[in-house]
């Protein structure tokens, strides 16, 4: 492979048979491969975008794919089932009600594990290895079986032989609440991420940072913050999308009322008893899926390539 | 902010590590007013963000106004807390700085976990020894429930078999898509997001979406509204309860989890994709590499972290994986039950709080063998570079 | 340095301590009465529907003339809510529809009793029936306040195709099978069964066995059973049960067959029955099933029910919700005595939105819009007054590693293995009984 001992020949017969496998950039069996894989990743999909524009009556009697054979029929589609979803009794409260904790619960994880991780990185300290493992090893933790303990911890504080450990903080139904929560369910996997990115980072650029008189604040925030954009960003896209689907969290620390409730909790309710109700369950997941595919376009241009390997170089 | 990132060594931060305590009255008065400032500004911000979290608990409040404060606190005052608790460590004399500062850094993330993982951890070995209400100990006789109960050793064999293949597949789709998207002239963002779709679907979402695949009706019950039993009849034959047929059941249920979690390995991987910089890759091209060589030599050894990353994550999401195995159908029934299901089932459902606690514990050692793997990894990357 | 190094973690936990000092909250428990906080909320687990129409009958007959907020929430995650607000201390009224579950909240400590609410028990009894009020005993204090019923001893018919083919109605174990027969002779499919039902798949089929245990053995040894007081695989429960797989297995009186029972939803289970000729003739299913029943079909027209018929003697099963109190205070006992008082009891049952039969003996049949639950309510009342052999449904009382574990599966299994597995299954289901 290095330059010196091959060929123009080399080259273009290399160059050849990728065209002939059609592996080079923009290549039929990349784009061949690509388009199946999108198809079989849609196929469920549309099945519910379909649903959730049929009328009711036809759902429960008909597959959703009966549509094709005749798909300009009106009586085979309705936009009922949005307007009766959009219709949920506080629907706008608890619309802002999700935002009020998606938001916090995203950026305050992001940014303690991103001091975390660098320090797991670039800083020397005892403890680094135990700690680390510990920390990862928590993503094992069922959130489930956290609930109760907390709840307690909350509400009545806990003490050692008189003495207060744990102060009773009375976070439940609060904002602050669910937000330390979900940081905390969040943290580990984020710490995770963001220490194996930022820990592969160049040396060299570090150190001569250092050499340049930096510390280990300007750093962080000068440097491996600019640097880590795209991991920062998939994590943030995924800590987003776990805090705006979660059902759990938020009914535990905030509660179901219809003041406090979120997105999620309000389309629950339009679950029948016997889990009946399709038709109105698609809609939602389509309303409910609206704000956090935008993110992930509006997040899709930290992904460019460059914009990594250009800082590096610098 | 890439632009500014390649010159680090700006003036502001020089000042800070270059600053010598100074000797003399004059000095020791600079120092006393930095001090004071220093520590009055932590205090006053402090005040302040506990004023707005105050604020914040307030039911009652406008909503725009709460996600409005909200951002501000949630960005600003985390950053603050750091910031201001970085000056803090400047004031402690110069042989203690470096030894305080990576706690600073860790601490609060450490503090927080303390609280909601570590401590319900506590709480839960504590639970496994107790009896169903959690009143009096009973020693091992949970533990001995779960690798003796019929059911509990189904789960057991079944999470083996999520966690082999839900990253297998999960971790190499993603990462044949992130590399072939990653080559595409044009709509390699559509493409990915076709395939992440389903990671924004929620719960009760994802549910419906593959009951529409998977439901049965027998012949004589209604029209199968399920797509596999459309194409069943389509072709002649008679429907299939699909979620009934032992033990392929349990590969259509982890084939949800492996569409839904696609995405998120193809976002990571593909983020670590384009993280190896253009002249590496181009290089070798010229060098006369074909793609399959560029592939296997470059792109997977320079992105290898990453892929260990994600698969960890696969593993552990596997070994956790209890609602899509909960809302498809009778576990127990279909012989389909998980651990973490079990979990749920003996915890909340059976109200069994020992037994429950007691499967917990066996998740968490389930993942010792994964962490082992990872720490060498961790002292492999700081050994080589 | 160590101890230096200690400082952040306890600054930070001292700031979140100090910031957090101002606030306190309280939790509820015990017989001393609290102060009135001015709301009620009540936890359920119907349906979203159906507590939102619950929302509005309360919003209008009880909102009105009392000074508190009566709140109807719906969770779908409602065992899980239970335990967890009641650690929080944030439970005031649930709606349970599982007896066996009164029973563990009262010896948790958080439930508080009727007695204690100042409830007049004989007076309790009276209204709902001392078999119903006795479901919520524990230690000698009540805890459960019946609200809710649905009446499960039924059995439909095609009524059109059924009195076209003249078909009698029977009123004996011994001629319901004699008209199964008549179906095969007539090449039809007598009965129509489906056992799935997600995570619950097999309770339709343990209403059966209860069913047939009430009409074999009656009240007393069915109380027993429950209370497991005789073990599952007693004489008397092979017996039921085994009455219950002779009309499962026997040739041509499934439609599809008892090994596919388990996999056809229970909802879809009675669709064949309005086909053009009926393709099953007989249903056993509650009260509420004909919501599922098609658009445009009409009770006493296109369908119609009997009461399941008496083997030794007529039983009555039914099932319902208990309403279990964590908060002593005046507003909370003046909601719960209005919510299970005739106003409103006899309101839900003219409510076309809502399938609920009232427990209280004192709602009179022309309370309810809906004829099904009119004629079922005077089977019921009956019932709960005494008359016949009531009984709660089983798989609710029992333990839930048994009533909604073992013997859920256990009947699942019993129809994929046939007849012969019926001994080793009820084993199990006896083995799985918890100890304690």
């Amino acid at each position: 492979m290095s330059a010196q001992t091959v060929s123009a020949d080399d080259i273009a017969a290399a160059r050849k048979a990728d065209e002939a496998l059609g592996t080079r950039k923009g290549g039929w069996v990349v784009r061949i491969t690509i388009i199946a894989i999108v198809i079989l990743w849609l196929i469920p999909t549309i099945g519910v975008l379909i649903t959730s524009f049929r009328p009711e009556g036809l759902v429960d009697t008909t597959g959703w794919w009966t549509v094709f054979a005749r798909p300009f029929q009106a009586a085979s589609w309705t936009l009922e089932n949005y307007r009766l979803a959009l219709d949920t009794a506080g629907f706008g409260n608890a619309f802002m009600n999700s935002l009020a904790v998606t938001i916090p619960s995203t950026v305050i994880p992001i940014t303690i594990a991103a001091f975390a991780a660098y320090a797991f990185s670039w800083m020397e300290f005892r403890g680094r290895y135990v700690l680390f493992v510990i920390v990862v090893g928590l993503m094992v933790v069922p959130i489930q079986m956290t609930l109760i303990p907390l709840l307690r911890l909350f509400n009545n504080g806990a003490t050692l032989g008189g003495l207060i450990v744990f102060p009773d903080l009375d976070l439940n139904g609060t904002f602050l609440g669910i937000w330390l929560a979900h940081a905390g369910f969040g943290l580990p996997l984020a710490i995770y991420l963001l220490r194996s990115y930022i820990g592969s980072l160049p040396s060299s650029i570090i150190e001569s940072a250092k050499i340049d008189g930096a510390d280990h604040f300007t750093i962080f925030w000068r440097l491996v913050i600019p640097l880590s954009v795209p991991a920062l960003a998939a994590f943030a896209i995924f800590q987003y999308l776990w805090v705006w689907n979660d059902l759990l969290v938020a009914y535990v620390f905030l509660g179901g009322t219809s003041e406090t409730r979120v997105l999620t909790i309000a389309l629950a309710g339009l679950v029948g008893q016997q889990g009946e109700n399709w038709h109105l369950l698609t809609a939602a997941a389509f309303i409910s899926m609206l704000l956090p595919l935008i993110v992930f376009f509006s997040l899709q241009k930290y992904f460019v390539r460059g914009l990594t390997a250009g800082a590096v170089k610098g | 902010m890439s632009a500014s990132a390649g010159e680090p060594s700006g003036s502001d931060a020089g000042v800070i590590a270059a600053a010598p305590p100074s000797r003399g009255a004059r000095g020791i008065w600079t120092f006393l007013l930095r001090l004071g400032t220093a520590l009055a500004i932590p205090v006053i911000g402090f005040g302040l963000l506990w004023a707005t979290f105050d604020f914040l608990r307030d039911e009652d409040a406008n909503r725009f106004l709460v996600v409005g404060v909200a951002i501000v606190v949630g960005v600003g005052g985390v950053f603050f807390l750091y910031w201001a608790m970085n000056r803090l460590v400047d004031l402690f004399p110069a042989r203690y700085r470096e030894g305080v500062r990576p706690y600073v850094f860790v601490g609060p993330a450490l503090v927080i976990l303390g609280v909601f993982l570590v401590y319900p951890v506590i709480n839960t070995l504590l639970i496994s020894l107790k009896d169903s209400r959690s009143e009096s100990f009973v020693g091992l006789e949970n533990f001995s429930f779960v690798f003796t109960d019929e059911s509990m050793l189904r789960a057991i064999r079944n999470t083996l078999g999520w966690i082999i293949v839900v990253p297998l597949f999960a971790v190499s789709i993603g990462l044949i898509f992130a590399t072939l998207a990653d080559r595409l002239r044009r709509g390699e963002a559509a493409a990915k997001s076709l395939i992440f779709l389903p990671m924004a679907i929620s719960f009760a979402g994802a549910a419906i979406t593959w009951r529409l695949i998977y439901s049965f009706r027998p012949t004589g019950f209604g029209s199968n509204i399920g797509l596999l039993n459309g194409v069943m009849l389509g072709l002649g034959q008679d429907p299939i309860p699909w979620l009934q047929e032992q033990p392929w059941n349990n590969l259509l249920l982890m084939v949800i989890m492996v569409w839904m979690q696609t995405g998120f390995a193809m976002v990571v991987l593909s983020a670590a994709i384009k993280a190896i910089p253009d002249e590496i890759i181009e290089a070798a091209r010229i060098d006369g590499a074909s793609e399959m060589q560029v592939f296997r030599r470059i792109i997977v050894p320079s992105i290898l972290p990453t892929i260990v990353v994600v698969a960890t994550y696969m593993v552990i999401n596997a070994l956790k994986v209890f609602d899509i195995v909960f809302v498809m159908g009778s576990a127990e029934t279909n012989h389909t039950e998980v651990i973490a299901e079990r979990m749920i089932d003996w915890f909340f459902i059976a109200n069994h709080d020992g037994r429950g606690a007691a499967i917990a514990v066996v998740l968490f050692f389930a993942i010792i063998p994964v962490m082992i793997w990872n720490v060498r990894r961790f002292r492999e990357q700081e050994m080589i570079r | 340095m160590r101890r230096l190094r200690l400082i952040v973690p306890i600054a930070v936990m001292m700031l979140i301590a100090a910031a957090c000092a101002g606030d306190e909250g309280g939790d509820g428990g015990g017989a001393e009465q609290e102060e009135d906080t001015g709301s009620v909320n009540v936890l359920n687990a119907t349906s979203a529907e159906e507590s939102e129409v619950l929302q509005n009958l309360v919003d209008e007959l009880i909102t009105p003339n009392v000074e508190y907020q009566a709140e109807m929430e719906y969770s779908d995650q409602f065992e899980e809510q239970i335990q967890i607000r009641s650690e929080a201390g944030t439970l005031d009224v649930i709606l349970l529809p599982q007896p066996g579950a009164v029973a563990d909240q009262a010896a948790s400590g958080n439930a508080i009793s009727l007695e204690d609410l100042g409830f007049d028990i004989a007076q309790l009894e009276e209204t709902f029936g001392e078999y119903f009020l006795s479901l919520g005993e524990f230690e000698g204090e009540h805890y459960g306040l019946p609200t809710n019923s649905n009446y499960k001893s039924l059995i439909w018919y095609p009524k059109e195709a059924f009195d076209a083919a003249g078909y009698q109605i029977p009123t004996t174990f011994d001629e319901l099978i004699a008209l199964s027969d008549q179906i095969v002779a007539d090449g039809g499919t007598p009965w129509c069964v489906g056992f799935e039902s997600d995570t619950a798949t097999g309770w339709p089929a343990t209403d059966w066995v209860e069913d047939i245990m009430l009409a074999t053995a009656g009240q007393d040894v069915y109380t027993q059973w429950v209370n497991h007081e005789i073990p599952f695989n007693d004489e008397s429960v092979v017996n039921a049960v085994s009455m219950f797989g002779d009309v499962m297995f026997a040739e041509g009186y499934v439609l599809g067959g008892a090994d596919q029972t388990p996999a056809i939803a229970f909802g879809d289970a009675p669709l064949p029955m309005f086909e053009d000729p009926p393709q099953c003739w007989l249903h056993r299913q509650a009260t509420f099933i004909n919501a599922f029943f098609p658009e445009g079909t009409e009770y006493g027209v296109d369908y119609d029910a009997f009461p399941f018929p008496a083997i030794d003697q007529q039983g009555a099963l039914f099932a319902g919700e208990l309403a279990v109190t964590f908060r002593n205070s005046p507003e909370v006992v003046d909601f719960l005595e209005r919510f299970s008082g005739v106003e409103v009891q006899c309101a839900m049952g003219g409510d076309p939105g809502l399938s609920r039969l009232s427990p209280n003996i004192e709602v009179g049949a022309d309370c309810y819009a809906n004829p099904v639950l009119a004629d079922a309510s005077v089977q019921l009342s009956a019932a709960l007054s005494g008359e016949g052999e009531a009984g709660f449904d089983a798989s609710d009382q029992m333990p839930p590693e048994v009533g909604s574990g073992s013997f859920w599966t256990g009947m699942v299994e019993y129809m994929q293995q046939g007849p012969d597995s019926l001994q080793g299954i009820l084993d199990e289901i006896e083995a799985s009984w918890p100890t304690e």
